[in-house]
């Protein structure tokens, strides 16, 4: 397939129209239908939220990024590149005693959906 | 390779699930920093965030003047007029503009305004020491305070404030007289 043109967005390829009818969710679609039509995606958000602002994470980022946009000048940023600046040092400055709890709560609820 | 480890070690079943709670963990965490950077996109984008461009601009300014203050070529009286300031700027002995007068309605120079409101209002002193000698113009300064509840400073109609005397005498002029209503 000839790929000429920059993709400006990422997007995953377009599916075989051969293969539409035989189409399975995968696991994670499932398991994310579920946290959504129970509720559980939006509580764990909001307990996420809750704890990534107590231990200081979120002002720890903003500061990143209001560096960086001071340095860029406040027009030339894009939301892409902010997201882009940020996640890999989010995800590595995540509280260790965070992340355990999370994802203890989340297995205790793929037990409970798998059942 | 802990994957292999694993994969022997323990059923599937866990493996999976240790994955799957970890792709929800990442799903999480991915929102809530779009979340933070799009907060802070939209403030910087609004130009919300004051601090940024000001502190910069004060700075770039308070450098300048200090440096136009350290050169000795701009401070030099004998210029005249061409004094100039920390910022740059020459400025004439009196001021020049002109606007109108609120009480006569005439055009005044900014720099004779104080002069020429003394006599618009009643001279300060010659006017007043005059008044004071004389009982009948004690009188008048009583019954001159007709409250005029429109009255307003900056409105043009400077008839409001003439008395049937003929003179421009502010209504509000003279705090003495107790029976004007301020607007």
């Amino acid at each position: 397939m000839l790929k000429n043109r920059r993709q400006s967005v990422n997007r995953p390829p377009t599916p075989d129209l051969t293969d539409d009818r035989a189409k399975v969710p995968t696991l994670q679609e499932v398991i994310n239908i579920k946290l959504i039509e129970s509720g559980e995606k939006e509580q764990l958000m909001e307990l996420v939220r809750e704890k990534l602002t107590d231990c200081g994470w979120k002002d720890e980022m903003e500061t990143i990024v209001r560096a960086y946009i001071k340095k860029q000048g406040r027009n030339n940023v894009t939301l892409d590149e902010l997201v882009r600046v940020i996640t890999p040092k989010g995800r590595a400055s995540i509280p260790d005693s965070i992340k355990a709890e999370l994802l203890q709560r989340i297995r205790t609820f793929l037990v409970s959906a798998a059942l | 390779n802990m994957f292999f480890v694993t994969l022997v070690k323990f059923p599937m079943s866990i493996v999976v699930c240790v994955q799957l709670a970890l792709h929800v963990f990442g799903d999480l965490l991915d929102s809530i920093t779009v979340d933070v950077a799009s907060e802070c996109h939209r403030i910087a984008r609004l130009g919300l965030e004051r601090n940024l461009d000001e502190e910069e601009e004060e700075l770039r300014l308070s450098a300048q003047a200090r440096a136009r203050i350290a050169d000795p070529s701009n401070n030099v009286e004998a210029n005249g007029k061409y004094v100039v300031d920390i910022f740059g700027q020459t400025h004439p002995p009196v001021a020049n503009e002109i606007f109108d007068c609120m009480n006569c309605g005439r055009s005044i120079m900014a720099g004779r305004f104080a002069p020429h409101l003394e006599k618009c209002m009643g001279k300060g002193r010659k006017a007043r020491l005059k008044a004071t000698r004389s009982s009948t113009a004690a009188q008048n300064r009583y019954s001159r305070g007709s409250p005029v509840s429109t009255y307003s400073p900056y409105s043009s109609t400077a008839s409001i404030n003439r008395l049937s005397n003929g003179n421009p005498r502010a209504a509000t002029g003279e705090c003495s007289n107790g029976t004007v209503e301020e607007p």
